[in-house]
């Protein structure tokens, strides 16, 4: 860059949110995407096209829902004072808002999945070790769920994370301070690529978790198709009030990333990825010819593309923007290091899930909820060099 | 033990009187992002800084002082001041410009309607302060804030910002960054008083007044005199020195990239 003004001395502003608060929009995100994708399955019962489908997104939304709070709370600075917001509820803050949204939505998804597991699980009560002793605790006695309950805590689970997704999205949105973020284009933003995370995470726990199911792979290649196209929409959105809007956020946004190549080059490959992934599912879900054998490269790979293609949208939007200066020349040159705060923080997080997965997958029955068949692991068909579903 | 054993009653308590009175009725009044009430300070004042440009030499007393009044963390600052070298296009000659920066202490704070817990608030006088043992330390504040005023203290971790030095105020005393400018180019006062230096100085030189990004609707109460227009907004320049600290996180010289 040729200038004729140099700044002699440019101090570096640190970021203030760290890759937890990745981790955070990431997860709730997979949350409340997947709560609808459980939706059909739980509304319209058991056994109905889309219940195996509600099996793996409520996975899916109880395990992400457990996990985001506690990113959020490693990102605050002072996490042991987060009774504060409680004590000192602001009505101008979103952030003060979320803060009275996110616990009632967190323990709607996890009494629906209670509810719902709860079925399989009495008939682990008269179980001697230790999953029974779990399954008596568990069950709160030996009553039937009623389905009405289920269907009434669904449509609670779906309001709210409604208001999950708008204060998601405002949070950064309104902040004027940083013209990146500061466009409504940026709340259905984060639901488009939210919503083609969670279908990727539903392909994947379908393939990895088992027991396989084709109709579940097709509606989820659907829905990212789908949403893929929806991403583009709203980028181009973006990208057109740019053109038409004075001092709208893409102008502001192109030019004060226009000198920095490393951040062209991830803008080319987030856009390259969406449309490939978008492409990719639109094709299989196609030419697939749709056989009764999951394939070893199969949609779950999109799957996994899906859910990059999600956290690399969270990681550019909050990581990335804030190395922009506000009034200082250049960038903060952002190095995420190895301590809890950077990546450590990072695979923690995703540690957590992970572990949070298999001892649900140990001590619930979760594949016979919905109508599902039976309460162990029925053996997908396979042949014996292309693995065989497990369940922990 | 016991003490600590006291303070965790007393933060229960305090937890269970604030759930009892969760102002539940404030959502209607207030709205999303609108300013908050202010609290505390002197109703009959203003304060405000004029900066004359045309009196600043760069030294960068006020940004030491500072540092030294305020006990900030090494490499954060409360005020800087911006150094830059402009060359004219046309003949090639090199000249400089200072710049000093600090909270604005804005009327319309973008950073005070998004705290949380209203830890950080505006005075009556106009003073923009943050209440450290209140604050979550969740840094939307600094990501609100349009002039980079506003950093999250490693030492407190919580959010740490310029305060006009209110506690000297308070005393009878002008802020470090005023006491400390050799060229006298920091005035500090109550544009609410007509008889007042800033008042006068205001009046005086009303029309070539001006405030930092003023389309962000914000209401800078940092005025500069002597201003240059291609700075009132980020400006197009070629950073140079960019550490403080080297790798290890010890103090290092400065060293000049690019040119």
């Amino acid at each position: 860059m040729n200038s004729p003004v140099i700044e002699i001395l440019a101090p570096r502003y640190e970021i203030a949110w760290y890759p937890w608060a990745v981790q955070y929009f990431f997860l709730v995100a997979l949350a409340y995407c997947s709560v609808w994708l459980a939706l059909p399955g739980l509304l319209f019962g058991r056994n109905g096209r889309w219940a195996a489908t509600a099996r793996y997104a409520l996975l899916a939304a109880m395990t992400t829902a457990i996990c985001a709070p506690i990113a959020l709370l490693a990102d605050l600075h002072q996490p042991l004072r987060f009774w504060h917001f409680y004590a000192h509820f602001t009505s101008t803050s979103w952030m003060s808002i979320g803060s009275l949204l996110l616990p009632p939505f967190v323990f709607a998804v996890i009494g629906l999945a209670w509810l719902v597991w709860r079925e399989p699980m009495l008939a682990w009560r008269e179980r001697q070790d230790w999953t029974g002793r779990i399954a008596r605790i568990a069950t709160l006695g030996g009553w039937q769920t009623p389905h009405f309950a289920v269907r009434i805590l669904a449509v609670v689970a779906a309001i709210l994370s409604l208001s999950i997704m708008v204060y998601t999205g405002s949070e950064i949105a309104v902040v004027e301070g940083r013209p990146l973020w500061n466009t409504i284009w940026l709340p259905p933003l984060l639901l488009t690529t939210g919503m083609m995370g969670a279908a990727g995470l539903v392909l994947l726990l379908n393939r990895v978790a088992g027991p396989w199911d084709a109709g579940t792979d097709r509606k989820m290649l659907g829905v990212i198709t789908l949403f893929g196209l929806l991403t583009a929409g709203v980028v181009l959105m973006w990208g057109m009030e740019g053109l038409f809007v004075e001092g709208s956020s893409i102008a502001a946004a192109i030019d004060s990333v226009r000198h920095e190549p490393h951040w062209r080059n991830t803008a080319i490959w987030g856009m390259l990825a969406g449309a490939v992934l978008t492409l990719a599912a639109g094709l299989m879900l196609w030419r697939a010819g749709w056989s009764n054998k999951p394939k070893i490269l199969g949609p779950w790979i999109l799957g996994l593309v899906a859910l990059h293609m999600a956290w690399m949208a969270r990681w550019v939007v909050l990581m990335h923007v804030q190395t922009v200066q506000k009034q200082t020349a250049g960038y903060s040159e952002y190095i995420v290091g190895w301590q809890s705060s950077g990546w450590g923080g990072v695979i923690g997080i995703f540690g957590l899930w992970l572990a949070v997965i298999l001892i649900i997958d140990i001590f619930v029955p979760w594949r016979a909820a919905l109508g599902g068949s039976t309460g162990e692991p029925r053996p997908a068909p396979l042949s014996p060099n292309q693995g065989v579903a497990t369940h922990g | 033990m016991d003490l600590v054993k006291r303070m965790f009653m007393g933060q229960l308590a305090r937890l269970a009187a604030g759930a009892a009175f969760v102002p539940l009725a404030s959502v209607a009044h207030a709205k999303i992002n609108e300013q908050p009430p202010r609290r505390g300070g002197d109703p009959e004042k203003r304060w405000a800084m004029l900066i004359d440009l045309r009196r600043c030499i760069g030294c960068q007393a006020c940004t030491v002082s500072c540092h030294l009044e305020n006990d900030a963390p090494l490499g954060k600052f409360r005020t800087i001041v911006s150094q830059y070298e402009v060359e004219d296009e046309a003949t090639g000659d090199l000249s400089t410009f200072f710049l000093p920066r600090l909270c604005n202490h804005c009327d319309n704070p973008p950073c005070v309607p998004v705290c949380p817990v209203q830890a950080t608030y505006q005075q009556h006088d106009g003073i923009v302060v943050v209440d450290s043992d209140r604050c979550v330390g969740c840094g939307y504040c600094v990501q609100a804030c349009p002039y980079d005023a506003r950093f999250i203290n490693e030492h407190t971790q919580t959010a740490d910002k310029c305060t006009f030095c209110t506690h000297r105020l308070e005393a009878g005393l002008s802020p470090a960054c005023v006491e400390s400018c050799v060229g006298g180019a920091r005035i500090i006062g109550d544009i609410l008083d007509p008889d007042s230096t800033i008042s006068k100085m205001m009046d005086e030189h009303y029309s070539d007044l001006k405030v930092l990004q003023p389309e962000k609707g914000t209401h800078p109460h940092v005025f500069y005199l002597g201003m240059d227009d291609r700075f009132i907004d980020r400006p197009e320049a070629l950073a140079s020195v960019w550490d403080v600290r080297g790798e290890d996180f010890s103090e290092m010289g400065y060293e000049f990239s690019g040119h």
